[in-house]
């Protein structure tokens, strides 16, 4: 299986490659990076309250 | 003096100079030769390619051929001016005679005869004849051919003449000697790797070597120098700039070159030299190198304003990040330094190199501002990807991440200290972690809340993450650590880890926010199946006193038919039997799937009967489409069968294409739909999509059963009117069944765990008994990530189309 690296796009093996699904060890320690200094969100709902006042 | 000082210049044998003989080498090879390993054996080599190369240097040699013969001695022949065999005046020997026998002798050893000379330990040729079994000298020069054997290090025969030659050279064999080294086995690929190396530091020099136990041959000959060595190390790579940087200058009789070349990996390739020998241990030249590049390209960068987001500006690391480059340095008195000697340790060439370095690079910057850009680019990378390892690593190091012992607080632990017998369960949210807590079996599961950051973005929507704090939290309570050092499987605490969130929006982007960490940074955990989801309830439904959980939308739609078909019957047009009981049932199952689908056509703006009536017409196929006259016939039924049947979409407009890539029709129908126009297109695509093939299926099933208008008999306590009634299409006889079958029912809605007391929480979800867990297999985590990635990443539109996509899948019954 290839996968694509998370961090970086390049495709590297699944199999036998330590670092997967990254392609490097720093990939990997960049996106462990990333979790540590909370760069990682998904977008939530807009609030409600305020849609009105964007408006005005 | 003038006389005395020309005289000097020339190399004759007066410009031998002898420091004094030694002859202990034999009994301390290693300390003239590093080792009497491999390294050693091959030194002995580079030793007498040396002095040819530098006979190259001072404009004097063009070829050197190498040739290892059979019984592993090696010739090394040049066409340089020959070693001097003139009478050496202070020992009364052949100049020749006393550069093999007399240590420390040679033409190196005063300036003038070399202005740079190479010769790790300047011990040069000396060396190599002691530790050789044998060696032979054979030496053009002054239009004779001298010859002279050593046996053991000392000379078998005086220098002799053999013949006459209008060309110059040197040309010495030997034996390297079996008592001294653990192998006398030249490696070809070694020889050759230095040889080419050479080759680009001497660019004009033609150095071939062959192997005669092999037959095998290499030629090295590079025109293009160190630009073409960092071409040649760069082959595999993908530079970032094509054309490689070439820097050279003099200062003060040390000449020095520069080739660079950025490439898109992350790992520095940087080579010294200093007069042809490879400075591994570095030194005062790439010590200079390093200090100007970093400067040079950090002043750039600022002064074309390129680091807006980096305060601390590039560090040397971030800049030479995917770096290529040779240094070399070609300089008269050169001091060695280390262990290996191999480090050159002139004070005065750290300075030298800035100098040029730092002026010759701005101005290349300056005049080539794409590729300037370009390499501050790559370096700004590597200097957040070092901010980010940094806080990477601090996560792994702090106290407490990976020590067990102290478990976090928010963690319930369970009673069972086997991990293949414990699970844990993420909950999403305190208060449903306080249920858990409450509802759990504490002898064997543990719980552990963990509440989603809110971010709150511009005020105007609140982005979902994992803080810092809880991803700690989550690798502690683990115990099987984190990171390429600290991860170990074996040491995980729960052989199920199961994550447990509402099953809304907010729910769901936690889970996949866990999903993609677990996939990311603990894969053997996803690989080794020990991660789960937990699937709590969507309903709870209540009729009279029986309550029941139900997990999704198709158990509901189960439940509510198996409840609407008790005391139903249905009769066909024209039918004899009623259908009843489990066939009626599978006929609404069928009936609702063919409604679910036609739902979904309708969601991408489709009119789903005109589709079902193409898909329920059975002389209708795909080869339909390829005669004009069938689709008109074909047209002519489908418009009476929607006249008949679902009159409200009337009036439906048909027209029909050419589709070339099919060689067929496309029809095109307009429709109304609460008062909008609706196109549906019924193409070669549709007819075979997967979707349409499901309709056809479940069309023919249906239509065995009978034909519309259908009777539905009802025998209960109802009205009675509401006891027979007259149906026309399945989506009226799904829909009116629905309808009866959630009479007397109270229905729930669990949007959140935090709904349910303790007691459904274990009921329905945690109790072994009952649930149902989703193992996550690793296609789900790469879906996770897929989903994760696309959630938050910048670019909208596959994120607006993701999210599109999935509102499709919403399943249709909307209670």
């Amino acid at each position: 299986m290839k996968v694509k690296c998370p961090i970086c796009n390049k495709e590297s093996e699944w199999e036998g490659n330590p670092f997967r699904p990254f392609c490097s060890e720093k990939c990997s320690l960049i996106d462990l990076g990333k979790w540590a200094d909370e760069k990682y969100s998904v977008e939530g709902e807009k609030a409600k309250e305020d849609e009105g006042e964007e408006k005005e | 003096m003038p006389k005395e000082e020309a005289k000097k210049t020339q190399y004759d044998a007066e410009s031998i100079k002898v420091l004094g003989g030694l002859d202990a080498v034999r009994k301390r090879p290693a300390m003239y030769i590093g080792s009497t390993g491999p390294m050693g054996l091959h030194h002995l080599v580079y030793e007498v390619v040396d002095n040819s190369i530098d006979e190259a240097l001072a404009g004097y040699c063009k070829n050197v051929d190498v040739k290892i013969h059979t019984d592993c001695s090696v010739t090394v022949i040049d066409d340089g001016r020959g070693i001097p065999t003139e009478m050496h005046a202070q020992k009364k020997k052949p100049a020749v005679e006393v550069v093999l026998t007399e240590l420390h002798a040679g033409g190196k050893f005063e300036n003038k005869a070399y202005r740079v000379s190479g010769g790790l330990h300047g011990v040069g040729v000396t060396v190599v004849n002691f530790l050789s079994e044998w060696l032979e000298v054979e030496i053009k020069r002054g239009g004779k051919v001298y010859q002279q054997r050593y046996e053991g290090g000392k000379a078998a025969e005086p220098l002799k003449v053999v013949g006459k030659t209008q060309k110059t050279g040197t040309r010495i064999t030997f034996k390297p000697d079996k008592k001294i080294f653990e192998t006398v086995d030249f490696s070809f690929d070694t020889l050759s790797q230095r040889l080419r190396e050479l080759a680009f530091l001497n660019p004009g020099v033609n150095i071939t070597i062959e192997d005669e136990r092999t037959d095998k041959k290499h030629e090295f000959q590079y025109k293009g120098g160190i630009t073409q060595f960092v071409e040649h190390l760069n082959k595999n790579k993908t530079p970032i700039h094509p054309k490689i940087i070439y820097i050279s200058g003099e200062k003060e009789g040390i000449q020095m070159e520069i080739a660079m070349q950025w490439n898109d990996g992350y790992s520095e390739n940087t080579f010294s030299y200093a007069n042809n020998i490879n400075t591994i241990e570095g030194g005062t030249h790439l010590v200079g190198f390093k200090s100007a590049l970093t400067r040079t390209i950090n002043s750039y960068a600022s002064a074309n304003n390129l680091l807006k987001d980096l305060k601390e500006g590039l560090q040397g690391e971030d800049v030479r990040e995917g770096l290529t480059a040779v240094i070399s340095i070609k300089l008269p008195n050169p001091q060695f330094e280390g262990q290996t000697k191999t480090k050159l340790g002139n004070s005065e060439v750290e300075g030298y190199v800035k100098t040029i370095l730092n002026e010759k690079l701005s101005a290349f910057l300056e005049e080539n501002p794409s590729v300037g850009k370009k390499i501050v680019g790559k370096a700004a990378d590597g200097a957040r990807a070092r901010e980010a390892a940094r806080k990477a690593k601090e996560l792994i190091r702090r106290k407490g991440a990976l020590d067990s012992s102290s478990l976090p607080g928010k963690l319930a632990d369970c009673q069972e200290s086997n991990p293949a017998l414990s699970e844990i369960f993420i909950v999403e949210g305190d208060s449903a972690g306080g249920s858990a807590k409450q509802g759990r079996d504490r002898r064997f599961q543990a719980i552990l809340p963990l509440r989603g950051k809110i971010l709150n973005v511009e005020k105007a929507r609140f982005d979902k993450m994992l803080s810092n704090e809880e991803i700690r939290t989550v690798i502690t309570a683990l115990g099987c650590g984190i990171g390429k050092e600290e991860f170990d499987p074996t040491k995980l605490r729960y052989h199920k880890i199961i994550i447990m969130t509402d099953a809304d929006v907010d729910g769901s982007h936690i889970r996949t926010l866990l999903l993609t960490f677990f996939y990311r940074q603990m894969t053997p955990l996803v690989e080794g199946g020990y991660l789960y989801i937990a699937q709590p309830p969507l309903f709870k439904v209540k009729r009279g006193k029986v309550e029941k959980y139900i997990k999704d939308d198709t158990a509901m739609e189960d439940f509510i038919l198996d409840a609407a078909v008790e005391g139903l019957s249905l009769k066909p047009k024209g039918a004899k039997t009623e259908i009843k009981g489990q066939n009626l049932f599978n006929l609404l199952k069928n009936a609702a799937r063919l409604q679910g689908i036609l739902k979904r056509f309708e969601k991408r703006r489709r009119e789903g009967e005109i589709i079902a009536a193409f898909a329920m017409e059975d002389s209708f196929s795909a080869d339909t489409l390829k005669k004009a006259k069938a689709v008109n016939n074909l047209l002519e039924d489908i418009k009476t069968y929607i006249k008949t049947f679902h009159p409200d979409i009337m009036p439906v407009e048909f027209s029909t294409d050419d589709d070339s890539e099919h060689d067929c029709l496309t029809i095109k129908a307009v429709s109304k739909k609460n008062g909008a126009k609706v196109e549906t297109t019924i193409d070669w695509d549709l007819v075979h999509s997967p979707e349409f093939q499901e309709l056809r299926a479940i069309g023919k099933e249906l239509k065995s059963v009978g034909e519309a208008p259908f009777v539905l008999k009802t025998d209960g306590e109802e009205k009675e009117e509401l006891k027979i009634k007259t149906i026309k299409t399945f989506k009226e006889l799904i829909n009116h069944i629905l309808e009866l079958g959630k009479k007397g029912l109270y229905l729930q809605r669990y949007k959140g765990l935090g709904e349910m007391n303790p007691g459904q929480l274990w009921e329905t979800t945690m109790d072994t008994e009952k649930r149902t867990l989703l193992q996550v297999k690793v296609e789900d985590a790469v879906e996770a990530d897929d989903i994760f990635t696309k959630l938050m990443g910048d670019e909208v539109e596959p994120r607006r189309e993701f999210i599109e996509r999935h509102a499709l899948e919403v399943a249709y019954l909307d209670i």
